[in-house]
């Protein structure tokens, strides 16, 4: 063959695995499907965040969605939603539950009629999903919870945490988390009492000032919960004791920037719940279109590239906001 | 109160098909056409349309016992928290305590009926309005049951039990086999007994019933047991269909029920009413929520709905009443109650 | 019919019995809530702190003014349910636009009486012409009003508020007089509606009205009017509660005022206040005096460590102990079984 023709096979043919990579690492979207997100409830900010995210990446995915959840952190509510969708054959359902065996049954009357079932955040029974989002490992995040308050108290103050409801998913494993890591690296340190925001911005407050109150010597809250962090804070502030008492927990930048400022909270954990979104829609896109083994792994665009295991991806490392990096962030 | 009692036990008796349950059938037949058109999902054939009775008739059940409640003039805020107390009081006694579910339901009920004479014999002794008493019981049982459930309220229940809540007997939901068997067994309560006889005539002209010898805290006690005992079993029903149970699930009964109860035709102050408008009214505002959830409306819409069908409903009633009516519901509305000893009022 | 300027006189032995009763009713209430006072400091020194005791007053300062509105309310034989979302459409409307549009606090304070009056409006116009009973259209417009919180902030929260809300809710007027504004609001209310009550003409009707409405008509009261006002007051406290409560926490959502059960805790507020149910009679300090004991049995409850699951169940004990013992006292005092 003359040197010119295999030079220009050699083009065509890196070009033809250029390109071929491409559409691989692109999931399908020849096929507009419907895809709703269904968090614990509406009017939480960490969720809307979520929302942006999602409503971003469901252009390019050619993705009809659809967001609704609840009024208040009621899984009954949750319930009748996925009845809704099921009736009305959306392709695939998102959530993040309150409850994780609650909705085990709607569910897996969903994944019967074919549509497929991704859960992110605050996870369900495992048999009730096709695939499991986890915001960050939950050791870590634990660990990420007890030092953004460690380094300000003594190694054997006393804690107090403030929870979302008794029953949600996600609070209660990285309360378990933390409780691990401060056995080990603060084996000292006690946590006194552990009281319910219900993820509501009033109940937060009265749960916060509840324990300020009756724990006079409660030296730090760690509230792994949107409402419950601002909660919390607002409680420290209201009481007087900024400066002696630290706030942290999961919350977006903009429910807690002026709390950051004010040093109530001087760290706290959470990751980019807009890009965490954006993954949610390509997570069900690849599972509805198939695409998706149990242990596999995959590239969502801009995102990067991401490991399943059983069924589970871990999105991110805990990301630290403080008073240095927190206007960098707007959601 | 100024009606005769001539006319209360005639009324009770004659089997109400009157204009306002006609207009409710013909209306719930046009809805049901229009969403089965309009709103993909909704139908899914005969069957299907029957299953989606499961998503709503626990309200029914709460309506059927309201009911009794308004036909004697009275009416019961507590049944959304005497449900949440029944159905919790039957998950933990299943689960911690090792009753078996056939034990433990009919503890529920029990329950709930000793719930409504509770409610029935605070307002019978002190005299007080049953809108405040029941405000306050539901108060106290709503936290009871809150303190009961504990943080991990019982779930996953056996199948056999779910299937109350979601299966059928040859397509017919087990929900509306019974709802339809106590709507017969209300309706005749209320038509063909002497305690029905005195629960609308209750309704109709307290004093007058008293005059003709018949015990009316008694006839009230048992209006407020059969309203309890209802509740219990919507709890128990809810709790099937959803195979959990949490403290705050009877919280949204009390609206559509009490919806129900005043678009099926019962007179609000007592003394008229028909269960089978009542049933009408169940069967089309349940099919009105769940076209508008399925058609993807957010329950927040549904609710506004409902309280705007409550207020749209209850005016119509007030103006649409026989002429000379109105006067007379102004007069009523504005004279003293009769909770008081008759020999007060010669004062 | 010659229309007389004021109210039958049947009910004015029954008001010198019944006003030596509303007093020994505050007396309770200030020493029942003196006792507990004491008796928690006694086991919990920080109770007696002055930050704490200045907590308390501020705590109760939103449900007092939404009570105080109710007590006009329940006077007249009526209830009002809707005070909650109207609560919740006050915060969050003031919210919102504090924070997204920069809107004044002035103009916060002019927005939430309008809509607190308008939606009042509603309610007083449909008790009153269509005469529908309260509880049917409060339970109508509770869950209309609710839903118009939805549809106006699509879910959004309120995170926090500009400095002069904040200091509006949690700051005092000069430093020489520390009193927090919230409670300055509060007492000023409390006076205005007292005087309101016992002094004008209008209250005389409303309280006319609640004892005998066909005598107040056939004596010249303008009922359907009088009816009206009060839902209108209501309304409009309901929403000044709103903006208090939104300066002080710095935070409102779609569920405020709702999911806290406003509408039941002010009902327990009057009613524990010593307003009767049955209408025709009531007490504004009574009803501030009972919000004031609420906040401090809750905090006491606190203290002690009591779970905080029993709380609710203590408000529903106490209604139904204010309920019962107003009608016991009633019986006894005309001298017959009830």
């Amino acid at each position: 063959m003359p040197k010119q023709s295999l030079k220009s096979t050699a083009l065509i043919a890196t070009a033809a695995l250029c390109v071929g990579a491409a559409l691989a690492a692109a999931p399908s979207t020849t096929k507009r499907i419907k895809v709703a997100m269904v968090p614990k409830l509406l009017g939480l900010s960490v969720f809307k965040a979520n929302e942006k995210g999602a409503v971003a990446a469901s252009k390019d995915l050619n993705i009809d969605f659809l967001y609704t959840a609840p009024v208040t952190a009621s899984a009954q509510g949750q319930v009748e939603i996925f009845n809704s969708l099921i009736a009305r054959k959306y392709d695939v359902i998102t959530t993040t539950s309150n409850n994780p065996t609650q909705l085990a049954p709607a569910l897996r009357r969903a994944m019967k009629m074919g549509i497929k079932v991704v859960s992110y955040d605050s996870d369900v029974s495992a048999d009730a999903r096709d695939f499991f989002i986890q915001n960050t490992s939950y050791p870590e995040m634990g660990k990420a919870l007890v030092d953004s308050v460690a380094k300000y108290i003594a190694p054997d103050a006393e804690v107090a945490i403030l929870s979302s409801t008794p029953d949600a998913t996600i609070q209660n494993e990285w309360i378990k988390a933390l409780t691990a890591y401060m056995k080990t690296a603060y084996p000292k340190m006690k946590i006194v009492t552990t009281q319910y925001g219900y993820s509501n911005p009033t109940q937060s407050l009265t749960a916060g000032v509840n324990i300020l109150q009756a724990n006079k010597n409660v030296k730090a809250i760690i509230a792994p919960d949107g409402g419950a962090e601002v909660g919390a804070a607002a409680a420290v502030e209201k009481l007087g004791l900024t400066g002696k008492v630290f706030v942290t927990g999961c919350s977006n930048p903009d429910s807690i920037r002026d709390y950051v400022k004010k040093d109530v909270i001087k760290a706290s954990p959470l990751w980019d719940e807009v890009k965490e979104g954006q993954l949610v829609m390509h997570v069900a896109r690849l599972a509805a279109n198939n695409a998706l083994q149990k242990n596999d792994s995959f590239t969502a665009g801009s995102l990067g590239k991401f490991d399943v295991k059983n069924g589970v991806i871990v999105f991110s490392k805990p990301l630290v906001f403080t008073k240095a990096n927190i206007d960098q962030y707007q959601f | 109160m100024t009606r005769t009692l001539q006319e209360a036990p005639a009324a009770a008796r004659r089997p109400r098909i009157g204009g306002w349950e006609l207009a409710l059938g013909v209306l719930l037949l046009v809805q049901l056409l229009v969403f089965s058109l309009a709103v993909p999902g909704f139908f899914d054939g005969v069957s299907g349309l029957l299953n989606v009775t499961t998503n709503f008739l626990p309200f029914g059940l709460v309506a059927l016992g309201l009911v009794p409640v308004i036909l004697t003039g009275g009416i019961d805020l507590s049944v959304g928290a005497v449900a949440g107390f029944s159905a919790v009081l039957m998950a933990v006694l299943w689960k911690h305590f090792g009753l078996n579910l056939g034990v433990a339901v009919p503890l529920a009920l029990l329950a709930g009926g000793l719930l409504g004479a509770l409610n029935g014999l605070l307002i019978t002794r002190t005299r007080t309005e049953p809108l405040i008493i029941t405000l306050a019981t539901s108060f106290v049982f709503n936290s009871v049951t809150t303190a009961l459930a504990g943080a991990e309220p019982p779930s996953g229940f056996p199948d056999s039990f779910n299937a109350l809540g979601t299966g059928a007997l040859g397509g017919v939901p087990y929900q509306l086999i019974l709802f339809a068997a106590l709507a017969i067994v209300i309706s005749l309560l209320i038509t063909r007994t002497r305690f029905g006889r005195s629960v609308v005539m209750v309704g109709y002209n307290r004093d007058a019933t008293r005059y003709s010898g018949i015990n009316v805290d008694r006839t009230v006690l048992g209006v407020y047991v059969i309203s309890g005992v209802m509740a219990a079993l919507a709890g128990v029903v809810l709790a099937a269909y959803y195979s959990a149970v949490r403290s705050d699930m009877g919280d949204i009964l009390l609206l559509t029920a009490l919806t129900m109860v005043v678009l099926g035709g019962i007179n609000i102050f007592g003394g008229e009413g028909s269960v089978l408008g009542a049933v009408l009214a169940v069967l089309l505002l349940g099919f009105l929520r769940q076209g508008l959830l399925i058609a993807g409306f957010s329950d927040m819409v549904t609710t506004m709905v409902t309280g705007a069908i409550l207020l749209v409903a209850i005016t119509a009633k007030n103006l649409l009443s026989t002429p000379g009516a109105f006067t007379r519901r102004m007069k009523e509305r504005f004279s003293r109650p009769s909770t008081a000893p008759p020999e007060q009022l010669t004062k | 019919m010659l229309p007389l300027s004021r109210p039958p006189h049947r009910p004015n032995a029954a008001w010198r019995t019944w006003r030596g009763l509303l007093e020994s009713r505050e007396l309770i209430l200030i020493a029942a809530t003196v006792l507990v006072t004491l008796l928690a400091g006694l086991i919990n020194r920080d109770f007696l702190a002055g930050s704490n005791l200045r907590f308390m007053l501020l705590n109760s300062v939103v449900l007092g003014l939404v009570a105080l509105g109710q007590t006009l309310v329940i006077i007249t034989k009526g209830i009002d349910l809707s005070v909650a979302p109207v609560l919740g459409l006050g915060a969050v409307v003031s919210g919102l636009l504090a924070t997204r549009d920069g809107l004044p606090l002035w103009g916060a304070v002019l927005l939430v009486l309008a809509i607190g009056a308008v939606l009042g409006l509603i309610n007083g116009a449909l008790v009153s012409s269509i005469s529908i009973p309260p509880i049917i259209v409060t339970l109508g417009t509770y869950s209309l009003y609710g839903g118009l919180i939805f549809l106006y902030s699509n879910g959004d929260q309120v995170n926090s508020v500009p400095d002069s809300y904040a200091q509006f809710g949690n700051g005092v007027l000069a430093s020489w007089f520390p009193v927090p504004i919230p409670i300055l609001v509060l007492l000023v209310i409390m006076l205005a509606v007292w005087f309101l009550l016992g002094h004008l003409p209008f209250g005389r009707n409303i309280l006319a009205v609640g004892n005998n409405p066909a005598a107040a008509h056939h004596a010249g009261v303008p009922v359907k009017y009088t009816l009206t006002s009060a839902y209108v007051i209501a309304g409009t406290l309901a929403a000044l509660a709103g903006l208090v409560y939104v300066c002080y926490t710095g935070s409102a959502t779609a569920t405020t005022g709702t999911g806290d059960h406003f509408e039941l805790q002010s009902i327990a507020t009057v009613l524990i206040g010593g307003t009767a149910v049955a209408g025709g009679r009531g007490s504004v300090f009574g009803t501030v005096l009972g919000s004031t004991f609420l906040s401090v049995i809750l905090t006491a409850l606190v203290f002690l460590h009591v779970p905080a699951i029993w709380y609710s169940a203590g408000e529903g004990l106490m209604i139904l102990l204010a309920v019962t013992s107003s009608s016991l006292r009633r019986s006894s005092s005309t001298g017959r079984a009830a």
